[in-house]
Parts: structure tokens; C-alpha cells; sequence
């Protein structure tokens, strides 16, 4: 298959994606950016949008995403897929991704003070906590699939503590998540009715926890949101709900998968890391997500007809940022393809740059730390012990499985 | 160097925090940003353009 000839939104080309280029398609994006940087994608899916403007230069997303008054995330779609649960022309429920302006930076705003930096560092010690038990348990076993043993284990109890969702819950609470995100993986997700079924149960669910937070309210995100009536409908803190269980745990876990595996693949890059285990920089962590880069893609609504790369964006077109594509994007990286985890200079877009950038980043960068300062610390070597596989789907960039074998200190 | 911030588009992103803890602050009282010293000395001026410049929605205006 020639760079021309690959559509980088066949789910296939992830799943079958070479490990010596993150998974990704790095050819066809270079040919992308340097050739169409803005064109017309035909999706040819009952399961996604029709067409849209796919945007893949790093200066050219990060525009986009910053100018939410042209580029609209309140007029319908959230990313290729004709379903999500946070789609109210979809039939999901409205959530702070699917708003702009006034009511968007109201919503966040109750949301954003569970998630503030100095928030973020009193749980440090409870993630340590959780840490210590993950590595742990993975050194009883010696042998294990990171992304499942340890990838999973962290955020799942990490942002299950943010959130507000009770211990016994998680596995299930995050488990819907799982199903709806991989709509075309038959492993995960057999049928596309497991999705609706998926997305059915989380919002039931959310109605519930609502109120058990209206009655025991505690010091987390839920309880913030039920607190904030006056500004956060009924329909909304379920949209919300299922929005921050969707970026929650699933993207953590992608990007440290991804990260373990390219420590595995660069021994120089890992006795790096590992000579600083004691305090990760967080060079280290941004270097990560970028190649990591969770979600291939989130898209937009053009809401004034306008030029682009010498393409006519008319009025009500989708426009899609390619944030894979942007990661790798060598008018901004040097050695862009390379793994490097003392990059100072690092534009990378997988939270994205604007109004709508991952609300958990900082929570987010936080676990990464915490969770490989212990591993590195509390191991004298991480082995690879099989072949890596990925998630096959052109939205979430999951591992399938990377199996490792751990040694203790 | 004078730092203003545009109060109604801050949406408490917290990336001038990471930039430049010196100058900017997220506290839990507050909707917005708390700026900690409108006129940081010359040798924050780097983290104080970074913090700029990272700001998702440009919220962030120095002044010479």
C-alpha cells in the first residue's frame, strides 16, 4: 500500500499498526500534511459522519481549536462517530464538550475547581497509595499485560477518587466506557447494540449517582456538579457524567501503554528515566502523551463559510483536527518521529490547546508521574514478553495488550 | 512588564499556574484567575510569556 492509497480513518490501519512508529500511520500523515493539509475526507461508514475537513498541520489545529466563534462545538458531533453519549443531536445528553461560549465556560467552571492544579496535588499522596498496590500486585505476578494490570489499575482509582464514584462501582463504571469507545473492535465490543446498551447503562447509572451525591455529598467532581443546580440541568449532569467517564481512565491508560512500550524500544530513553525516578520531569510525561496521543481526532462546526489552504469551508461543514497527524508535525518538532524525554520544545495537541483542552491533564500528568516513579523504583529491570497489539478503531488509540515481565529491586 | 487578564474569558485552565506559579494562582474562593503580582520583575518574563501564550483562550495580555 502506497502513503497516497491509505485512508487514515480505516480502523484497520490502527489495529494492524506498526510498533516502530507508535502505531501510527506516520507516512500517510506526512503526506497529508505536506500535500491536502486541509481536504475532504469521505467516510463511506453507516457508523460515521458523512464528510469532513480534515485539518493535520500542528499551527493549523492548534487555530482551530482556539477559535471556538468559527469553529463551533455546540452544533452537533463530537468526533467521526454518528453516536456518542454527549451528543444532544444525537440523542446523548448535553455536556460541557458539546457547548460554547457563556454556558460552556459556566459548566466548566463548577468542574474545573475539582480538577485546579493545587487541587490536584493533595491527592498526590493517595495516588502514591494507589501506586504502591498496582506495582505490587504486578510484582507478584512477574509476567503480565501492562495495559490491563497496571495501564487500567491507576486511573481507574485514581480518577474514580476525582470523580466521586465508589470504590465498587469503578470496574463496571468504567467498563461501559470501555465498550462505547470501541465501537470496531469485536473483541471489546461484539455488536454496535453493546455500544447502545453501554451508553444506556452509564447514563442510568449517572442518574443514580447523582443522587447519592445529593444526599452524601463529598469532596469530588460529582458533588461539585449536583451542588451546582442553578447553572447544571438534570439532563446536563448526566451528559457530563458520561463525558468525564469517557477522558477519564481509558485515555491515562493509552497513554502510559504507549509510553511503557517506547521506554521498552529506546533502553537509552528508559536508563534515562530511570536515572530520574525519583522525580520525573515532566518533559518526560508531555513527551509521552504526545506520542501517545489518546485521541486520534475531535471535530468542529464551521459557522461562517471561509478559506482554508485554498479550500471553500462552507458554512455548517465539519472540520476534524487530526491531533495524531499534529504530534507528529515537523514544522514545529525537531526529529519529530523520535522519542525524547527531555523535548523542550513540545507543542503536542493530544489535550488540545483551546477552550475545551482536557480538563484532567493536570490529574492526568500527575498519575503518570507517580505511577512510573514507583515502577522504575521498585524494579530492577521491565522486560517486553510478547508482541504489542492495538485497539482496532480510528478514535481511541488503545493497546490491546503489551505484555511485560518485571523484576524487583 | 504589566500582566492583564481578561477575567471573563478565563476558564480556570490552570496552564499560567504551571507556566509561572510566582504570578498566577487558582484559588478555590474564586471563578477566575488571582494574579499575584501584576508587575513581575524582568527575570519571569519568560514564564510569564509562556504562561501567556498557553493560555487555551488567550485570556492573558504583557505589556512591554
Amino acid at each position: 500500500m502506497t502513503v497516497t492509497s491509505i485512508d487514515v480513518f480505516d480502523p484497520a490501519v490502527y489495529a494492524a499498526g506498526n510498533p516502530n512508529t507508535y502505531g501510527l500511520p506516520l507516512d500517510a500523515y506526512e503526506f497529508i500534511r505536506d500535500e491536502k493539509p486541509c481536504y475532504l475526507h469521505e467516510f463511506h461508514d453507516p457508523a460515521l459522519i458523512d464528510r469532513a475537513w480534515v485539518i493535520s498541520r500542528n499551527e493549523d489545529i492548534w487555530r482551530v481549536d482556539r477559535d471556538s466563534e468559527l469553529y463551533a462545538a455546540d452544533r452537533g458531533y463530537v468526533n467521526a462517530w454518528k453516536v456518542t453519549p454527549i451528543d444532544p443531536t444525537m440523542g446523548g445528553m448535553p455536556a460541557m464538550l458539546t457547548m460554547d461560549g457563556a454556558k460552556h465556560k459556566e459548566q466548566r467552571g463548577v468542574m474545573a475547581k475539582g480538577f485546579t492544579p493545587a487541587f490536584v496535588r493533595e491527592l498526590e499522596e493517595k495516588f502514591r497509595g494507589y501506586a504502591a498496590t498496582v506495582v505490587d500486585r504486578a510484582l507478584e505476578k512477574g509476567t503480565i499485560n501492562f495495559v490491563q494490570e497496571i495501564g487500567h489499575a491507576m486511573p481507574m482509582e485514581a480518577l474514580g477518587d476525582v470523580l466521586g464514584v465508589p470504590h465498587e462501582d469503578r470496574p463496571k463504571f468504567f467498563g461501559w466506557v470501555d465498550t462505547f469507545a470501541a465501537p470496531f473492535d469485536t473483541r471489546i465490543t461484539p455488536s454496535f447494540d453493546n455500544v447502545m446498551v453501554a451508553i444506556g447503562e452509564l447514563l442510568v447509572y449517572a442518574g443514580d449517582l447523582a443522587e447519592l451525591k445529593r444526599k452524601h455529598p463529598g469532596d469530588d467532581v460529582l458533588s461539585r456538579i449536583v451542588a451546582a443546580a442553578d447553572v447544571i440541568s438534570e439532563d446536563e449532569i448526566l451528559g457530563n457524567v458520561a463525558l468525564l467517564a469517557s477522558g477519564a481512565a481509558e485515555s491515562t491508560r493509552t497513554a502510559l501503554s504507549h509510553g511503557m512500550h517506547s521506554l521498552l524500544r529506546n533502553p537509552d530513553q528508559m536508563a534515562w528515566l530511570r536515572e530520574r525516578a525519583s522525580d520525573i520531569p515532566n518533559t518526560a510525561i508531555q513527551e509521552i502523551v504526545r506520542i501517545a496521543s489518546p485521541f486520534t481526532h475531535l471535530v468542529r462546526t464551521a459557522t461562517a463559510t471561509h478559506e482554508l489552504h485554498g479550500q471553500t469551508i462552507e458554512e455548517g461543514d465539519i472540520v476534524l483536527m487530526l491531533f495524531t497527524a499534529g504530534n507528529f508535525d515537523p514544522r514545529v518538532f525537531d526529529d519529530p518521529r523520535g522519542f525524547d524525554l527531555a523535548r523542550e520544545k513540545n507543542p503536542h495537541v493530544s489535550f488540545g490547546r483551546g477552550p475545551h483542552q482536557c480538563l484532567g491533564k493536570h490529574v492526568a500528568t500527575l498519575e503518570m508521574k507517580i505511577l512510573l516513579e514507583e515502577l522504575l523504583q521498585r524494579t530492577r529491570s521491565i522486560e517486553q514478553a510478547g508482541e504489542v497489539s492495538y485497539i482496532r478503531d480510528n478514535y481511541s488509540r488503545g493497546v490491546f495488550e503489551l505484555p511485560i515481565t518485571i523484576t524487583a529491586a | 512588564m504589566k500582566i492583564e487578564v481578561d477575567v471573563g474569558a478565563c476558564e480556570m485552565h490552570g496552564d499560567c499556574v504551571m507556566e509561572a506559579p510566582e504570578v498566577f494562582d487558582l484559588q478555590d474562593d474564586s471563578d477566575v484567575v488571582t494574579v499575584l503580582n501584576d508587575t513581575p520583575p524582568e527575570e519571569l518574563r519568560a514564564k510569564v510569556e509562556s504562561a501567556a501564550r498557553m493560555c487555551p483562550v488567550s485570556a492573558i495580555l504583557v505589556k512591554d
